[in-house]
């Protein structure tokens, strides 16, 4: 039964753009080579061509020739219950989505997002891993992942307006921008969450946060459910247009700004002339407005790091960005790590991972290859804009007892502001 | 039947043969795919999916892939990479450049080319065969290979294997008969063309389908593919 509605989604998610990338992939094993996970373990299932093994399977066995064959003359078995078991596993606690295998599969296909389709089919048949349902479970019916209930949230803000003396406008109708934070720095980052409304102030802008659409993490997006994924956006979707915005801004989240900004639109319809952006670029752009200022190399300790997130650099296009912030915070003590960029290794906390109790091991394995990296730069310091990939860096940093200090980049530019 | 018949055979009707089974089944799959549905891509994008394109097949085909160290990753799979840059290299240079080969060109579209002389082409020809080698042999002892190999990945290597070194025997004149060798060469040809279709050597078709999916992903994000 299981299996049924596994194979049903998948073949129901298989259009063109899926198998011709599944047609042309030669089975070379090169995106081995760049899978942190594989990478950190040497173990060959976390291959990222491993991963979508269902994916290809489901395809060739109901659409080709060869397929049909294969399976009919037992080379091959269909897709099993315990196929699903063990690839539920493989795609959502060995997967951080990053796609940095699509950077060098000499075909460059999308691995990323074909695993993400194989993640749809275990959500169909309902084999996703306890924490993760729990977690999506908690945003459907409290509306946070984190169990952040209405009440909560508000008693938070208070503090956080209180502590850091900060005015955070809430449900403002016809404000310009709609900032959505994720709960992750409403609970474990409020300092972020108070540099980004310090911001915001200090440039002038008229902005609001929203008490309906008040969480930007998109646990269905995890989840590869896609009826969750919609259900998570339409929140924020419909806050934005009750209160008449004209941008979204998401705030420091890699998977929440891939729904919002690359996903949405191809998934449900999206509100006309709302423009949707993230904080960096918004940031960004206020600093090449003047509409802020920053004291030039405000940054004292020491060499500084900039983590490239696989969703807000590689696959959100923000890569200039933080460099040229970088540049005026941090001057000559900015240091690149390698490889960086486009290219940039992921974490190891993404697309879900952190959240799952039992892949621990492996994401403080695959964290490993960063903490490489970071010794190799010097890096007394790093920072990102992604609360997924700082939370991971945080813990990261504690496992292998380093003495990094790991900091959000708006938490830096509101210390810097003139 | 003696060889010059099979010869006359093998080069004749089969060849022709096998050739309308390859161009049938290359355009089935091709038709194939374009019919599975395509939905439109309504994100507004940042930067130029073309530009995105065009840079990754540039990338794609003239130099990255065969350059290890330009991205780090790659060094730890030298095999693969370097390997099977030479094999590809070898084959689309016996096959486009070779003077015989671009004969039977010539005869299917009617207009040849200038080729490359024949030390250059029995050279990367020699290299192909012994990258093919070095490929098999990783793919039987690396664990990521070993755990994504099927039977039909030894059988690829072989039908390409058998053309590739029959023809290198008959350009040689190594051990049998010219009739004889040239025969094998073309008789393992038609498999292969027949085979193409079947199966994953089929890549090079679905080469511009990725590719172009790839430069049009990071072209829209206004990334370097």
């Amino acid at each position: 039964m299981k299996s049924k509605q596994a194979m049903d989604t998948f073949v129901q998610e298989t259009g063109g753009w899926v198998a011709a990338q599944l047609e042309a992939c030669t089975r070379c094993g090169l995106c081995a080579e760049a899978c942190h996970f594989y990478e950190a373990t040497g173990n060959p299932d976390y291959a990222p061509v491993w991963k979508m093994e269902l994916l290809r399977r489901a395809y060739e066995q109901r659409f080709t020739f060869s397929g049909k064959w294969k399976q009919a003359l037992g080379i091959e078995k269909g897709v099993t219950e315990e196929d699903l078991t063990e690839w539920s596993r493989l795609v959502y606690e060995a997967c951080t989505v990053c796609n940095k295998c699509a950077m060098v599969c000499p075909m460059g296909i999308q691995i990323g997002p074909l695993i993400h389709e194989v993640r749809s089919a275990m959500a169909a048949a309902g084999v996703v891993p306890d924490d993760l349902m729990k977690a999506t479970q908690n945003q459907l019916q409290v509306g946070s992942p984190l169990g952040v209930s209405d009440d909560m949230f508000e008693e938070r803000l208070e503090w956080i307006t209180d502590e850091w003396e900060v005015d955070i406008p809430i449900d403002k109708k016809g404000a310009d921008t709609l900032v959505v934070f994720t709960s992750i720095e409403l609970m474990k980052f409020p300092t972020n969450f108070a540099a980004i409304a310090t911001i915001m102030n200090k440039a002038g802008e008229n902005w609001t946060i929203s008490s309906k659409g008040r969480e930007v993490v998109n646990f269905g997006f995890f989840e590869g459910s896609h009826e969750h994924t919609v259900l998570f956006l339409k929140r924020v979707f419909d806050a934005a247009k009750e209160l008449e915005v004209k941008r979204i801004v998401i705030s420091e989240c890699g998977h929440a700004y891939d729904a919002f900004r690359w996903t949405a639109a191809n998934l449900m319809d999206v509100p006309v002339d709302i423009e949707i952006t993230h904080i960096l670029a918004v940031i960004a752009g206020f600093i090449r407005q003047g509409k802020i200022k920053l004291r030039n190399e405000a940054h004292k300790n020491g060499t500084i790091s900039f983590h490239d997130a696989c969703k807000i650099q590689r696959r959100g296009g923000l890569i200039n960005e933080p460099r040229e912030i970088l540049k005026i915070l941090a001057g000559d003590s900015f240091k690149e790590l390698t490889p960086n960029r486009e290219q940039a290794m992921c974490c190891g906390g993404g697309g879900g991972v952190i959240s799952i109790k039992e892949a621990d091991p492996l994401r403080f394995a695959a964290f490993g290859l960063k903490v490489e990296q970071m010794k190799k730069a010097g890096t007394q310091s790093v920072c990102m804009t992604c609360s997924n990939c700082r939370l991971q860096f945080s813990e990261g940093v504690a496992h292998y007892q380093l003495d990094v200090k790991v900091r959000g980049l708006s938490e830096m530019v509101a210390d810097a502001l003139v | 039947m003696n060889w010059t018949e099979i010869l006359e055979f093998s080069r004749g009707p089969f060849f022709n043969v096998a050739l309308f089974i390859f161009v049938a089944g290359m355009m089935y799959r091709l038709v194939r795919i374009l019919l599975l549905g395509w939905s439109r891509d309504r994100v507004p994008g940042k930067g130029s999916k073309l530009w995105g394109s065009i840079r990754s097949f540039l990338k794609g085909i003239l130099i990255l892939p065969f350059i290890p160290w330009v991205k780090n990753t790659f060094t730890k799979n030298p095999i693969t990479y370097l390997a099977g840059g030479i094999f590809h290299l070898g084959l689309f240079a016996v096959i486009f450049l070779g003077t015989p080969h671009m004969l039977v060109w010539k005869s299917l579209l009617g207009f040849g080319w200038p080729t490359l002389p024949v030390p250059i082409i029995d050279f990367l020809a020699a290299a192909a065969i012994v990258a093919m080698f070095a490929l098999l042999i990783n793919r039987h002892i690396h664990p990521v290979m070993k755990r994504i190999t099927a039977l039909g990945d030894y059988l690829n290597w072989l039908l390409v294997f058998l053309p590739m070194v029959s023809g290198y025997m008959m350009t040689h004149h190594l051990f049998f008969r010219y009739e004889v060798l040239y025969s094998l060469h073309m008789i393992s040809v038609n498999i292969l063309l027949i085979w193409i279709p079947l199966s994953r050597i089929s890549h090079f078709m679905f080469y511009f389908f990725s590719r172009a999916i790839h430069g049009a992903q990071f072209g829209k994000r206004a990334v370097t593919p």
